[in-house]
């Protein structure tokens, strides 16, 4: 067998150097500050936990792709392949005598294996927070309000929120039993309407009239005579309107998102020049239940990779600042005392 | 604005062109030609492309959109929507096997050897059905495999079934009937909605539409 060169390296890992390692840090930076601005406190979660923390708790499927290890004692365990669940498995273990509403953010890497393709990555960096407790329109808002101002603060002021509920697709499926029901949302998901024709019969419905702007709530209740999840969509986007944003709202009914633990709002966010989202998220009151503890929740991630790729595409950089060189260690404490950069010359 | 539109060159390539232009949308010479592979078709830009890297432009967004086979979607993939069947380039992803065999008998075995261009598709049918196989991948012409003895069977895009009686093979089972779609990346549809819709509506509608 020929002997492996110490310097291969397994596919899907990456490291990052100057330039775009500055960049990487000083968007975390900036996205933790503005978390913190809106009381959001941070949580640094493991690195691993049991399996079923992240499948059976949290929405991961288990062809998701998860790192599986046996831990020493036989138990079976997962590298992070998802931060809410982490989350939500704190709150009702160890937060649960705080005040509600609870506001945590974090900041890490989950690992996922992917078949090797364009944009997708192994490890993935995320910056995301989570609005546990209240279960209204006001923290829905918030949380969009919280990742509008994030990328903002980042240079991405045209950031395109598009947001649907989970609910809409659930009422159009009602009745539907497996497994067509996961055949019809995967095709709803895809746009497909021929797919979803095939599958359960409703005719006219046209999928391209479910994506646009606020008139889309409108058609889709003369369509489909959908109720509950629409009137709170529409309050969610009057809301969001009348606080200036309406111009970086659109709408899309067939957004159902890949995580099965979302239950109302969902969002995708975009910006011009990236291929993939920036970042996502949405509602989720029946996950805590699954740790023991009946709690809505809601919230959002940002894909520190993706947005680190789309600022360098804009030019953006983050530049080393203004170094003393200096003669001798001696100068350098000196200089350090006054604050400044050195490099001590060899 | 303008869109980028990844269009194959391979197998649909006619059906594709003619379908273009009985909508309206002007095709320029070069685009047959076939030498340049990005070409201004104003209100589009045209790539043209690989059959099966139309699905990957598609989804990485260098492309807005792109037409492209179920057989392609199938075997590869992409997270992207699939707004439209254009109805064209028809043909069926089958089960062909020598037609001295009985129909089925790569059940009895304990592996099944199959020769594909599409060794995630087959896999899945085997599997799915708890049938073991061995994929065999190859690049074209897998209609040698079973004569040749490297495989029991093969899976492959039947239009006709020429290529196949030719070679004395014959359909064992369908797996699915593949059509030309229309496929549009996910944050393009975001950010280029109306654009985009117009386009599924010049693409979906009557044609001189």
């Amino acid at each position: 067998m020929t002997r492996r060169s110490l310097l291969e390296i397994p596919s899907g890992v990456q490291c990052f150097l100057g330039d775009e390692a500055r960049l990487r840090r000083e968007i975390e930076r900036v996205a933790a500050d503005v978390f913190r601005g809106w009381s959001y406190e941070e949580i640094v979660l493991p690195l691993f936990d049991f399996d079923d923390v992240f499948t059976r708790g949290g929405g991961v499927s288990s062809t998701d792709g998860v790192y599986r290890f046996i831990g020493r004692d036989g138990e079976v365990m997962a590298l992070r392949a998802d931060f809410t669940a982490l989350v939500a498995k704190v709150v009702v273990s160890r937060l649960s005598k705080r005040e509600l509403p609870l506001r945590l953010f974090y900041s890490g890497e989950v690992l996922r294996y992917q078949p090797p393709r364009a944009g997708r990555r192994e490890e993935l960096f995320q910056i995301g927070l989570e609005h546990l407790g209240a279960g209204g329109v006001a923290a829905d808002v918030e949380t969009i309000l919280v990742a509008r101002e994030a990328l903002s603060k980042l240079g991405i002021d045209d950031a395109v929120f598009t947001l649907g509920h989970v609910g809409f697709a659930l009422e159009l499926l009602a009745g539907v039993e497996e497994p067509e029901r996961s055949l019809a949302l995967e095709a709803l998901r895809r746009h497909d309407r021929d797919g979803l024709r095939r599958i359960v019969g409703t005719a006219s419905l046209d999928l391209t009239a479910l994506s646009g702007g606020v008139e889309v709530i409108e058609q889709a209740r003369d369509a489909t005579g959908s109720r509950e999840a629409l009137a709170r969509l529409e309050a969610v986007v009057s809301e969001l309107s009348a606080l200036g944003l309406e111009r970086q709202i659109r709408l899309d009914l067939s957004e159902v998102r890949d995580f099965d633990y979302y239950t109302g709002l969902v969002f995708e966010i975009h910006a011009q020049g990236a291929g993939l989202e920036l970042g996502g998220g949405g509602r989720y009151d029946s996950l805590l239940g699954r740790f023991g503890r009946e709690l809505p929740a809601v919230g959002f991630y940002l894909s520190l990779d993706r947005v680190s790729e789309l600022l360098a595409k804009r030019g953006v950089s983050s530049p080393e600042g203004d170094v003393s060189s200096v003669g001798s260690l001696k100068e350098s404490l000196a200089a350090r005392e006054r604050g400044e950069t050195v490099r001590v010359k060899s | 604005m303008t869109l980028t539109l990844a269009l194959p060159t391979g197998r649909i390539f006619e059906e594709t062109s003619e379908l273009l232009l009985s909508r309206g949308v002007k095709l320029p010479p070069s685009v047959r030609a076939g030498r340049r592979l990005r070409i201004e078709a104003d209100p589009f830009t045209l790539v043209l492309a690989k059959d099966r890297d139309v699905p990957t432009y598609v989804e990485h967004g260098v492309a807005d959109a792109g037409i492209v086979g179920v057989d392609v979607l199938s075997e590869s993939r992409p997270d992207v929507f699939e707004p439209l069947d254009l109805r064209i380039g028809a043909c069926r992803m089958v089960v062909a096997r020598q037609a001295s065999r009985p129909p089925g008998f790569y059940r009895d075995l304990s592996v099944v050897r199959v020769a594909t261009k599409y060794p995630a598709v087959t896999t899945r049918f085997f599997h799915g059905q708890g049938i073991p196989v061995e994929v065999i991948p190859l690049a074209g012409s897998v209609e040698l495999a079973p004569i040749l003895g490297l495989a029991d069977c093969i899976v492959d895009l039947v239009q006709t079934g020429g290529t196949l009686a030719a070679n004395g093979l014959e359909i064992d089972e369908v797996l699915f009937e593949s059509t030309a779609r229309l496929i549009v990346n996910r944050a393009s549809f975001r950010l280029k909605t109306e654009a985009l819709r117009g386009l599924v509506h010049r693409l979906g509608g009557a044609p001189g539409t």
